[in-house]
């Protein structure tokens, strides 16, 4: 008796459902976004611990899915306090004049493999350019969204003047992400 | 000038690496007064590489220093010098070395904790003493500062000494460590060599 009760309910819910099936999901704590780089050939990661993505993702309706992602450019770590003071500083993050970083995508690519791409765009230091997010979607409770992305610093004022030195500190910078997703109430 | 030590004199080498110390101790403390107050650049970025780069040359050419003290040994204490002064030389020289050591090394672990790379004049990458820390952090740049103020006290006494030898005491003391300048008149050389 019990199953059917449950049975009726499912089938009520999927009547009501909105005609988009891509879920909302909300990023548990354990989601990192961080970032690689190089300095004077020495390999750095960075780390933002604070940052809020937004994601509606459905492997089978792309169309409707969305990422928003806001950093606070602020939270930025790389294990030198030094170097984090002049990455926030207004020669790189500029943090205190534009606090916080945004990337969005609603252009979605299946490449095969639970992998995807996302062609979204990245504004920051009030330059908005396009980013492409490569990410493996692993199904479940929660949800894994692993990806990478790669950019160019100088693309994005970041490092200007003296700091513009491609030799001293390379133009690519690696983004990578792991996000465990919970759907939202 | 023989390049080992004697009982009377100090070899070429021990004088060389001693004026060369003295040479490097003093590019060292004004360029590491000057870069604190550097605006952060990659300017200010390639003084530090070289203030820490010739750190650690220093370092590791007062170790060859010490083992070739070994080697080669010391001349002896001039004849009528009273024991305590020698007593005293000998601990103000021993502070020296020490310091000469501990000097690099609390730079180098202020370095490893701060989370910076080194490497030796952008050749030889050296290992981190110790993981990104802010006590560790702390207690090494206190201890470089300390070692800074130890370092300027006794090379104060250590050059005032022999200055007093040289010039109250007139014996050959500075003289067997600076070559040029001649033993003041009548000094008790106890140099065999000499005619």
């Amino acid at each position: 008796m019990k199953h059917q009760i449950h049975l009726a309910a499912l089938l009520a819910a999927l009547a009501c459902a909105p005609a988009t099936a891509a879920t909302d999901y909300r990023a548990g704590e354990a989601s990192t976004l961080g970032f690689r780089a190089t300095y004077m050939d020495d390999r750095f990661e960075g780390r933002f611990a604070d940052f809020t993505p937004v994601i509606r993702f459905d492997p089978t309706d792309l169309e409707n899915s969305r990422f928003d992602v806001r950093i606070a450019l602020a939270s930025a770590s790389t294990a030198n306090q030094e170097r984090d003071e002049l990455l926030v500083g207004p020669e790189f993050f500029n943090a205190g004049a534009l606090p916080v970083a945004r990337y969005q995508a609603s252009k979605f690519t299946a490449l095969g493999g639970g992998r995807f791409r996302a062609d979204g765009a990245l504004t920051l230091n009030g330059v908005s350019k396009p980013v492409a997010l490569e990410f493996d979607w692993t199904p479940g409770t929660p949800a894994v969204l692993e990806g990478r992305a790669s950019l160019k610093r100088l693309a994005f004022k970041v490092g200007e003047g003296e700091w513009a030195d491609t030799d001293l500190l390379p133009n690519e910078v690696e983004v990578f992400t792991r996000l465990e997703l919970q759907p939202e109430a | 000038m023989p390049i080992r030590n004697t009982t009377e004199r100090w070899g070429w080498v021990s004088i060389g690496i001693h004026w060369l110390t003295l040479l490097m101790v003093l590019s060292l403390v004004l360029v590491g007064f000057v870069m604190q107050e550097m605006a952060n650049s990659p300017t200010k970025i390639e003084v530090y590489a070289m203030h820490k780069s010739f750190g650690l040359t220093l370092l590791g050419l007062t170790v060859l220093r010490l083992l070739w003290r070994l080697v080669a040994g010391t001349p002896a204490a001039l004849p009528g010098m009273p024991r305590w002064q020698h007593l005293a030389a000998q601990a103000s020289h021993g502070a020296l070395y020490a310091i000469l050591l501990a000097m690099p090394l609390s730079g180098w672990l202020y370095n490893s904790a701060s989370g910076f790379p080194l490497k030796w004049f952008g050749l030889l990458s050296l290992p981190k003493l110790s993981g990104y820390d802010a006590d560790v952090k702390a207690f090494a740049l206190a201890m470089h500062e300390w070692l800074f103020i130890a370092l300027a006290v006794v090379v104060s006494v250590h050059a005032a000494a022999a200055l007093k030898h040289h010039y109250f005491d007139r014996d050959a003391t500075l003289a067997r460590m600076l070559p040029g300048l001649p033993p003041p008149d009548g000094a008790a050389r106890n140099d065999k060599e000499a005619p």
